[in-house]
């Protein structure tokens, strides 16, 4: 009984520092990276510098993610045009895969491959969907770890708030 | 006339006594004076000896400065170029038709050390005289080899994949090697060339 309540504590700490390491980084500055696109193109994340940029980890594997994304999709629809931008990072061994999802639920933001899974370290990502904003400048202001239905309420204010900045 | 006897024999009188007082004091000014004058030649010698003695701590202060000062010259060239120093690479593109540039990853000595993707926006900064600095190591004196390939597309569109590979000699100093891309017009190709900065 001791020995099982020591465990569950000790998966519960791991996973609360896990959150806490990407959660440390909010007010600094978003490290840059670049990666490639799924129209081609290489992207790096200091070029959108100018836009409040939110970048997505997900993975084909993550049943949150694909219950996120097309909400992701509507934001990026509709504050795309007042300087919102939104990164997908799929970090899928097999970027087939990934764009196999893309086409079936037909989002249009730009999705990015970290198939080495450079990027995610660097962010500190564990667990998916991470979902980091970003402000005009390059800070990082608010960090979300998982998915859960009325998230995207959370995020729209976000997002709102830092287009007003 | 007899009035102006006295008058003048008054004058007289007085004048005279007032030299007399004045006499009587001159004395007493002069010792004074001698005192002071001794007074002052002292305070002279004393300046003098302090004055000897500041000079001397200030030129023991400015030997002391320079020796420290050539200990650091040292110190600062030891750390700036040690046996382990800096080589720094770059990246210059002289190209209009022939190559879009996509990445380019180097190895050194069979490690792969950096692997960078070029937006459209920094391959034409390229194009229009940039130079971007890839990758600063730090490698030890003697020989070293160095693999740049080079990704892109060229001309119809068509993938490319160049390597090019360099060996070069580590000295002391810094070193500084510049991977160029450029267009070839006679092979109508791109060409990739390593070259070391003099």
């Amino acid at each position: 009984m001791k020995l099982k309540k020591s465990i569950i504590a000790l998966v519960f700490s791991v996973f609360a520092a896990s959150s806490l390491a990407s959660s440390g980084m909010e007010g600094q500055l978003a490290p840059d990276f670049a990666l490639k696109s799924s129209t081609g193109e290489n992207l790096r994340l200091s070029e959108f510098r100018g836009d409040v940029v939110m970048i997505n980890f997900w993975a084909t594997w993550c049943g949150p993610c694909r219950q996120e994304m097309p909400l992701l999709d509507e934001l990026y629809s509709r504050y795309q045009r007042v300087g919102f931008s939104l990164l997908g990072v799929n970090i899928d061994d097999d970027s087939r895969r990934a764009m196999d999802m893309i086409e079936e639920l037909g989002v249009n933001f730009p999705v990015l491959f970290d198939a080495r899974k450079e990027v995610s370290k660097l962010y500190d990502v564990e667990a998916m969907p991470v979902t980091v904003i970003v402000d005009r400048t390059g800070t990082v202001r608010y960090i979300h770890h998982g998915y859960k239905p009325g998230y995207e309420d959370k995020y729209l204010d976000q997002i709102r708030s830092l287009l007003r900045e | 006339m007899t009035k102006t006897f006295i008058t003048i024999m008054a004058s007289s009188l007085l004048a005279f006594s007032v030299v007399s007082v004045a006499q009587d004091a001159a004395p007493m000014d002069s010792d004074a004076a001698l005192a002071e004058a001794r007074d002052a030649e002292a305070q002279e010698a004393q300046s003098r000896d302090e004055f000897r003695a500041i000079d001397q701590d200030v030129q023991s202060l400015k030997k002391e400065v320079l020796d420290l000062n050539r200990d650091l010259f040292l110190l600062e060239e030891e750390l700036l170029f040690p046996a382990n120093s800096q080589v720094a690479f770059f990246v210059s593109m002289d190209v209009g038709e022939y190559f879009d540039l996509d990445s380019i990853s180097i190895k050194i000595d069979g490690k792969e050390v950096a692997n960078y993707l070029y937006t459209e926006r920094e391959a034409d900064a390229l194009i229009r005289g940039g130079v971007h600095r890839l990758h600063m190591a730090n490698l030890k004196t003697g020989e070293h080899e160095l693999v740049a390939v080079f990704i892109g597309h060229g001309p119809n569109i068509r993938e490319y994949r160049r390597g090019a590979t360099m060996t070069f000699d580590k000295g002391i100093g810094a070193k500084y090697v510049e991977l160029e891309i450029t267009d070839s017009i006679t092979a109508q190709q791109p060409e990739f060339n390593i070259k070391e900065w003099e």
